[in-house]
């Protein structure tokens, strides 16, 4: 138990030190290969870490600071997995720019590092108990990965930088506030300062906690990482910024940052539950709802491929937010489809990013025939975007529907039908670029890239994974989510 | 005692005041320094008896940080761009300092209702850091000027501050100062991205900021 | 109405109807001595009021009753004002609960018969200056009750003598935050009413940038005798409305009271005055509404203070 803690400090520490390594190197591709190096070697104190608290419980360090159960524990596997896919990625994404002299050594320097520390930042969130050091992190996301997006720095990626910086600072402050609320409706709470925000004496004790200021400071809370997780109306800066960004940075945003922000949701979720049952169950609801169907608007004007994927996460991120105000069965759905969406919008970036390469823009209505092009990405991204729109097989259709049928055991009927609506018309609306994009009469002047080995790996173990995960369900993941969920929502029980 | 307290609160709120109403980016980067240095001696004048440590820690950081670090980079920023005054904002200097007076009135009326447990001599911090965050708001709304949208923020930012001395011997002093160290790392950030969109667009006027649309 | 007049005295409006000219010769030779002058005799401006009163006015064919009531409904409501203004700790001739409403719609009913005589005249500078006035006047006014209200919560008094009393027998005591925003208020209400520096410049006469002094370019001879008479009045009163929130002297002996009161309200508002039109200039008018809803961010603020 004591020494597994130290995991912990292991992980923060070896990704800060690989962020600062990256700027030793002399050569893109160099750091290129040792990123991909680096995230590996972290990957196996998470997974020891996170198989530790799978058989023997919860783990926690540095005198509670850190802790980490299997909601943390769910969350660093899907980090981790969309790290991973994300940086082999990159290896070859950068393969042009580095050719044409673009994408030099000091970007590179800068893009290792910068990547690193948004790791450690979203480690941070996942595995800090101290609700004020999560705080912490998820503002520290937001700064380390502004220059993410702005890699190239040109007009456009400015623009959307600075977007993404105000709007998401403001969001984060309005979190903090939130923060502060929960730490004042403690006031009768005589605890020793250093103990007062973690996570796990709150919950504890959760008959004292003044309902009012819990229930005002859940707003704040909501609206404040809602923001950085992309909810409607706070959404306006995510299709700017993963539209900017490199194809492997907005991987990770819509892969995983915005599931760090609404990670942080479902630790108040579970704190704010304890003074009432069905608070923040209707503000949930009402938040995903208005956030599928604002997005599903969106959708259907949509032009450009990065903005549409960007928009499916506003609508996915809707989706998970609304799984989560159904009760115990809607958190298990949710967090379901938070694995899967990571993994499918992943790839759906990843084939964006290269079909962009191929064809030069990303207007669909100049994307025709990708198929034809290049097998591998035009069928990759048709895969991911069906499985976006929740076609039959793949495991988001398996994750959505467990969550209309969670809509349907707690009697919440109108959320359930609109979002069938929204989803519908995200459907209708996505088909209608699919087709051409994928089967259309491809102009024949794109030249086509040649797909390298770890390239099919990434797009057809994507794939699999979908497929799978929509046909059967492992034990081990069952039994996962199942804890995770009743963490977030158990008292439910 | 009670009396500074109540001259620290109206310092701020007119130094609030005096934000909303200036055009001048000089004038407001001074307004903020001088709202930092008040902020930083606000918790001092709380009285703990059990905190003294912790008060003097988070307070010295606020004031060097709020009080010197923000201005000295924003000055940096202003002088390295050459720009003056924010020109013409949405919402004009005289309407601004109206709606800031029905903001400070609606957030009285609201720090009224909450019913917060501090002591009764703050009991008007909060009525101030809710119109702090209020003018924050309004001020990122309504500026155009990228530089004036950081200083909404840091308004925003000193308001959520003051609510936080009220509360702060809920929170750890690691917390707080990770807190601080956060926002000045933002503040820099934006400043870096101010150059960035003066250099990209020759201009940092974040209204003309509208290529990226639906 | 209910009077108290065991409280009366009549010193407050003797010595404000004989020696509120001798204020603007006492602002004048400050202006002139600060500037290294030597200014005119400090009672020049007796020798105009009576040089104006020999002369007869001239009254334009298009001009009606209206021009001819505004000097006198003028200088009517300052009078009347200056009977319930008190000196500092002295009592005012006339005091009733709630006369602080009327001491402000008083100076607003003079203000609005100078605006009509303006209007009245059909010329266009004058017109100007009138919708200058009123503009200002609209936001100077709500900062005037509002930082009486907060003196009369402040005082627990609603009679300008009753509050003026509490506050300088309290003396220093009673110095608050809120008593100093107040006294800013008030200030700049006294600048702007009496048409000073930053708010107007009372010498110039080019008539784009005038608001008082355009007004009354149409009036001559004893209308413009009123006319200043009534603008000494007026800043005399509200010098002592001023004045009477620092005053600290509380001497008991009734005629020391009134010396040191008469010299305090003759030389605070003067001194002042002459400080800020010797080192400031005027104001863009674009910038004066702005420094007046500052007054009145001040008297809320003040009454926020004191009603909590």
């Amino acid at each position: 138990m004591h020494n597994a803690g130290h995991l912990i400090w292991i992980i923060l520490v070896v990704s800060v030190a690989f962020g600062g390594i990256c700027r030793i190197f002399r050569s893109p591709r160099k750091i290129l290969s040792f990123m991909c190096a680096g995230v590996l070697v972290v990957t196996v104190p998470v997974l020891t870490l996170v198989v530790y608290t799978f058989y023997y419980g919860a783990v926690s360090s540095a005198g509670q600071w850190f802790y980490i159960d299997s909601l943390s524990a769910f969350h660093l596997v899907v980090m981790m997995l969309v790290f991973c896919m994300s940086t082999f990625y990159g290896y070859h994404y950068f393969d042009e720019k580095i050719d044409e002299g673009i994408f030099t050594t000091r970007l590179a320097r800068r893009y290792g590092s910068l990547w690193f520390a948004s790791l450690t930042a979203m480690t941070l969130v996942l595995v800090s108990n101290n609700l004020g050091i999560m705080w912490v992190g998820m503002e520290t996301t937001t700064l380390v990965t502004a220059f993410l997006i702005n890699l190239y720095s040109n007009k456009t990626a400015v623009e959307a930088m600075w977007k993404y910086l105000i709007i998401c600072s403001v969001g984060i402050a309005f979190a903090f506030m939130g923060t502060l609320l929960v730490a004042a409706s403690a006031y009768t709470l005589e605890t020793h300062v250093a103990d007062v925000l973690l996570w796990t004496k709150l919950v504890k004790v959760g008959e004292v906690l003044n309902p009012a200021l819990l229930k005002t400071g859940f707003v704040f809370i909501l609206v404040g990482y809602g923001t950085k997780a992309g909810l409607a109306p706070m959404h306006t800066w995510l299709p700017d910024a993963h539209s900017q960004a490199p194809a492997p940075v907005s991987a990770i945003f819509s892969g995983f940052m915005l599931n760090a922000a609404l990670y942080c949701i479902m630790r108040y979720i579970s704190l704010v539950d304890l003074v009432s049952e069905t608070f923040s169950q209707e503000l949930l609801v009402l938040f995903g709802i208005g956030t599928i169907i604002i997005s599903a608007a969106f959708i259907l004007s949509q032009h450009d491929l990065k903005r549409l994927l960007a928009y499916h996460s506003v609508e996915h991120l809707g989706i998970i937010t609304l799984g989560l105000g159904l009760g115990p069965a809607g958190i298990f759905a949710a967090l379901f489809h938070t694995l899967n969406h990571s993994v499918c919008k992943s790839l759906g970036f990843f084939c964006a990013g290269r079909l962009g390469q191929i064809y030069g823009t990303y207007d669909m209505r100049q994307i025709s025939g990708s198929m034809h092009l290049s097998f591998l990405w035009g069928g990759g991204l048709m895969g991911s975007l069906l499985a976006l729109i929740g076609l039959a097989p793949f495991a988001l259709f398996m994750s959505e529907l467990l969550i209309v049928k969670a809509a349907l055991e707690t009697d919440t009927i109108w959320a359930m039908v609109l979002f069938l609506a929204g989803s519908s018309i995200v459907f209708v609306g996505a088909l209608k670029h699919i087709i051409p994009i994928a089967w259309g009469k491809p102009s024949t002047d794109h030249v086509c890239l040649k797909s390298m080995l770890t390239d099919k790996v990434l797009v057809l173990g994507a794939l699999a994974l979908l497929l799978m995960l929509g046909l059967w369900m492992p034990d081990v993941l069952h039994e996962i989510l199942y804890r995770a969920a009743y963490i977030v929502g158990g008292h439910h029980n | 005692m009670n009396n500074w307290i109540d001259l620290l609160i109206i310092l701020l709120i007119l130094s609030n005041f005096v934000m909303l109403g200036s055009s001048r980016l000089a004038v407001c980067i001074r307004t903020l320094a001088i709202q930092g240095i008040l902020l930083g001696i606000l918790p001092l004048m709380i009285d703990r008896q059990d905190l003294v440590l912790h008060t003097t820690l988070v307070s010295i950081g606020a004031l060097i940080i709020k009080g010197i670090v923000f201005p000295w980079l924003l000055f940096k920023v202003l002088r390295r761009i050459g720009i003056r005054r924010e020109i013409e904002p949405f919402v004009g200097y005289v309407p601004s300092l109206f709606i800031g007076l029905a903001g400070l009135i609606v957030s009285l009326y609201i720090g009224s209702k909450l019913d917060f447990p501090a002591p009764e001599s703050v009991a008007d911090v909060i009525p101030l850091s809710l119109f702090s965050i209020l003018a924050g708001l309004f001020l990122l709304t309504t500026r155009k000027k990228a530089l004036s949208m950081v200083m909404g923020y840091l308004v925003l930012e000193n308001g959520i501050y003051a609510f936080g001395s009220v509360v702060l011997n809920k929170v750890p002093v690691i917390v707080e100062l990770g807190v601080l160290l956060d926002a000045l790392v933002a503040v820099f950030i934006m400043g870096i991205a101010t150059y960035h969109i003066n250099r990209e667009f020759d201009h940092i006027d974040v209204n003309r900021l509208d290529n990226l649309k639906g | 109405m209910m009077t108290y007049w065991s409280h009366q005295s009549i010193s407050p409006v003797i010595s404000a109807i004989f020696l509120a000219p001798l204020l603007f010769g006492v602002i004048n030779w400050i202006k002139a001595f600060l500037s290294g002058r030597r200014g005119a005799p400090w009672l020049q401006p007796y020798f105009d009021l009576w040089k104006l009163m020999r002369k007869s006015a001239v009254y334009s064919r298009t001009t009606t009753w209206i021009f001819r009531a505004g000097p006198l409904v003028g200088l009517g409501a300052i009078l009347t004002a200056a009977m319930i203004m008190p000196m500092g700790n002295i009592p005012a001739l006339v005091s009733f609960p709630g006369d602080f409403v009327l001491f402000a719609y008083l100076l607003a009913l003079g203000r609005f018969f100078t605006i009509i005589a303006a209007l009245d005249t059909g010329s266009s500078f004058q017109g100007m200056g009138a919708s200058r006035e009123a503009y200002f006047s609209a936001l100077s006014e709500p900062a005037l009750l509002l930082a009486l209200t907060a003196v009369a919560r402040r005082t627990g008094s609603n009679s300008l003598s009753g509050m003026y009393e509490v506050l300088s027998s309290g003396s220093w005591a009673l110095v608050s935050p809120a008593m100093v925003l107040v006294f800013i208020a008030i200030f700049i209400v006294f600048l702007t009413e009496n048409a000073r520096i930053p708010v107007d410049d009372p010498t110039t006469h080019l008539e784009l940038t005038m608001i008082h002094e355009v007004m009354v370019l149409d009036h001559g001879g004893p209308d413009l005798a009123f006319i200043n008479y009534g603008a000494a009045l007026k800043m005399w009163i509200l010098g002592q409305l001023l004045i009477g929130i620092v005053n600290p002297v509380h001497t008991g002996i009734m005629w020391l009271n009134q010396t040191i009161s008469i010299v305090v309200s003759l030389s605070g508002p003067a001194i002042a005055v002459g400080l800020i039109e010797f080192s400031m200039a005027r104001l863009r008018l674009k910038r004066v509404p702005q420094l007046l809803v500052a007054a009145g961010i001040f008297s809320v603020l003040a009454l926020i203070m004191e009603l909590r």
